[in-house]
């Protein structure tokens, strides 16, 4: 399980260092503003790259986010229903879960070979457009990833939901 | 047929504790398949990337992180503190301070859950000591969060706005009176359970530590001015001034109130981040499924319906109050926003109802949801934060559910309280 708490660190540091950047971005922006003139131009690219960094932040957080049980859902009734059915309802979430999250990742990864073939740059930023289908194929593979361990009983995503 | 095979599919996923996300998710590309099989496949990741690559949005996770850093410093604490200094004398005291701590903390903050989360602990012993009742005390914490939903910076009113292309700027200046009403109502509560219980109030503070009380008070107060007037002066856009309060938040912890070091701001900054990703990726799969709405034309649709049982603003207002308050009570407030307002929107447009009225009742609607069983979020929250059963809060928060729903009949049918302000102050 070493390589899955190397991957959670490097999840973390991605998470809080990309979060911080956007917010100190930002702030420039509005600081270069307040300068006027060119000083302002200059830092037109900002607003385009705090956008691409907020899809990182999201698709890198989600998948730890489930694996600490953070992901909303109604989950009243999930055990109750388990344990009158005889169903393994954890597992069957799980795997729709997995099946569904690769089918994401799949998508993500044609499109973003799609655009990567247009060689489409974006307007201000002048990067290749495909980094924005980068995120998403990234994320639901980690989404994917933790849904898949969960169904193999390798990591507890349900014991913070049971405290609740 | 098939399009009962996908709603049932939604309802047995959400009953059998899927993850939101799965619930919203699945069905929507079950959609794609059945009706739209032409439509090339990587669509359906052009739409969810469309769903929350928008600047407007942007201000949501830097109000979360302002809101996190905020409750696990000291600007809600000295912020509570004068509300305290203000009205703890009165008869019921507590239970004012609650309410005027909430509003304070909720004007900075845009988040329920974070709002009972900071709140929660400092007020509750309080409550208990001045002999509120358990469950009344649990209630109160829980109804008074919601205020926050309501005032800027508000959350859902930036989901709604970026959904509706409705202002921001007006929306948060529309939130501002229905807050005042709602805490009104949570108030007459509260004096109605301190009489009853006769609960006496204490010392009358003096001018003097009053004075001192908003002193202490002062540098958490320049949040809200930063992003009320900065908004209003159409110096900041809503998002630039969710990045500008962060950096002041940040500031004013470390460097004035010296309670944020370098570990604490990168746990606070990580449990944002989560919490951010939590509501987007709701945002990003919402906006695959509104595009299968708008495709399928199910607005059209409901107003053809509308328009046949001859119902008008008024009938349509109170269905739209039924609607909400049911699947609030089972699906979280995002995921709410995200499934009914696309087909309910531009049927609100066509009866000519206010946009801006519209979400403010579509909020307060939301809001109630917070805090209705089996699933209002709140309830969890205050209960995981003060280590009590949710059942013991659950049996408590009938008549705040009651006072909701009044106040939600004043703002339904009362349009300026809501339009009034905003019609004044941004035209």
């Amino acid at each position: 399980m070493k390589a899955l708490s190397i991957l959670r660190a490097a999840e973390r540091i991605a998470i809080v260092a990309i979060f911080l950047i956007m917010v100190a971005l930002y702030f420039l922006n509005v600081v270069g503003r307040q300068f006027g003139g060119s000083m302002a131009s200059n830092l037109a690219w900002i607003e385009e790259a705090v956008r691409l960094m907020s899809l990182f932040l999201v698709f890198l957080a989600i998948g730890l986010a489930l694996e600490k049980g953070r992901h909303v859902g109604v989950h009243t009734w999930r055990d109750r229903i388990a344990a009158k059915t005889r169903l393994p309802v954890r597992r069957i979430i799980d795997a729709v879960g997995v099946i569904f999250s690769l089918y994401l990742a799949w998508l993500g990864y044609q499109m973003t070979i799609f655009v990567h073939s247009m060689g489409q740059i974006s307007p201000t930023l002048n990067m290749p457009i495909f980094w924005m289908y980068l995120a998403p194929t990234a994320g639901f593979i980690l989404l994917a990833l933790r849904y898949g361990l969960s169904f193999f009983g390798l990591i507890d995503r349900y014991s913070a939901q049971d405290k609740e | 047929m098939l399009l009962a095979i996908v709603v049932a599919t939604a309802v047995i996923l959400l009953v059998l504790g899927f993850e939101m996300l799965l619930v919203l998710g699945v069905p929507a590309l079950m959609v794609k398949e059945f009706f739209y099989g032409t439509l090339p496949d990587p669509v359906a990741v052009q739409k969810i990337v469309g769903g929350i690559n928008h600047s407007t949005l942007l201000a949501i996770p830097f109000f979360i992180l302002a809101a996190e850093l905020m409750g696990g410093g000291q600007i809600s604490a000295r912020l509570t503190g004068m509300a305290s200094a203000f009205l703890g004398h009165f008869r019921g005291g507590p239970g004012y301070t609650t309410i005027g701590g909430s509003l304070a903390f909720g004007s900075v903050s845009g988040s329920a859950p974070a709002t009972v989360a900071a709140m929660g602990r400092m007020v509750y012993p309080d409550l208990r000591a001045k002999g509120f009742s358990d469950k009344f005390s649990l209630g109160l914490i829980a109804s008074a969060a919601e205020t926050s939903l309501l005032l800027p910076p508000s959350i859902t009113l930036i989901i709604y706005g970026w959904m509706t292309g409705t202002s921001v700027a007006k929306l948060f200046i529309a939130g501002i009176v229905p807050g005042l009403v709602l805490a009104l109502s949570f108030a007459i509560l509260v004096a109605i359970e301190a009489r009853r219980n006769g609960i006496e109030g204490g010392e009358r503070t003096s001018w003097r530590e009053r004075l001192r009380a908003v002193s202490r008070a002062t540098w958490a107060l320049g949040m809200p001015l930063i992003i009320l007037g900065g908004i209003y002066t159409g110096y900041f856009t809503p998002t630039e001034a969710a990045a500008v309060s962060v950096v002041y938040a940040i500031f004013v912890e470390t460097v004035i109130f010296r309670s944020l070091n370098l570990r604490k701001l990168i746990d606070i900054t990580e449990r944002a981040a989560l919490s951010t990703a939590i509501i987007f990726i709701l945002l990003a799969l919402g906006g695959l499924l509104s595009y299968f709405v708008t495709l399928a034309q199910v607005p059209s649709h409901i107003l053809t319906f509308i328009e046949t049982v001859n119902a008008g603003p008024i009938v349509f207002l109170i269905i739209i109050n039924v609607v909400f308050l049911v699947v609030g009570m089972f699906v979280d407030p995002n995921s709410a926003l995200l499934i009914l307002v696309p087909p309910l929107y531009p049927v609100a447009m066509a009866l000519g109802i206010d946009p801006v009225h519209f979400g403010v009742i579509v909020t307060l609607n939301i809001t109630i949801g917070m805090i209705t069983p089996p699933f209002g979020l709140d309830l969890f929250v205050a209960a995981s934060t003060l280590s009590k059963p949710v059942m013991v809060i659950i049996s408590g928060i009938g008549p705040f559910i009651a006072a909701n729903l009044a106040t939600l009949l004043v703002i339904t049918y009362v349009p300026p309280v809501s339009t009034f302000l905003p019609n004044l102050l941004v035209g």
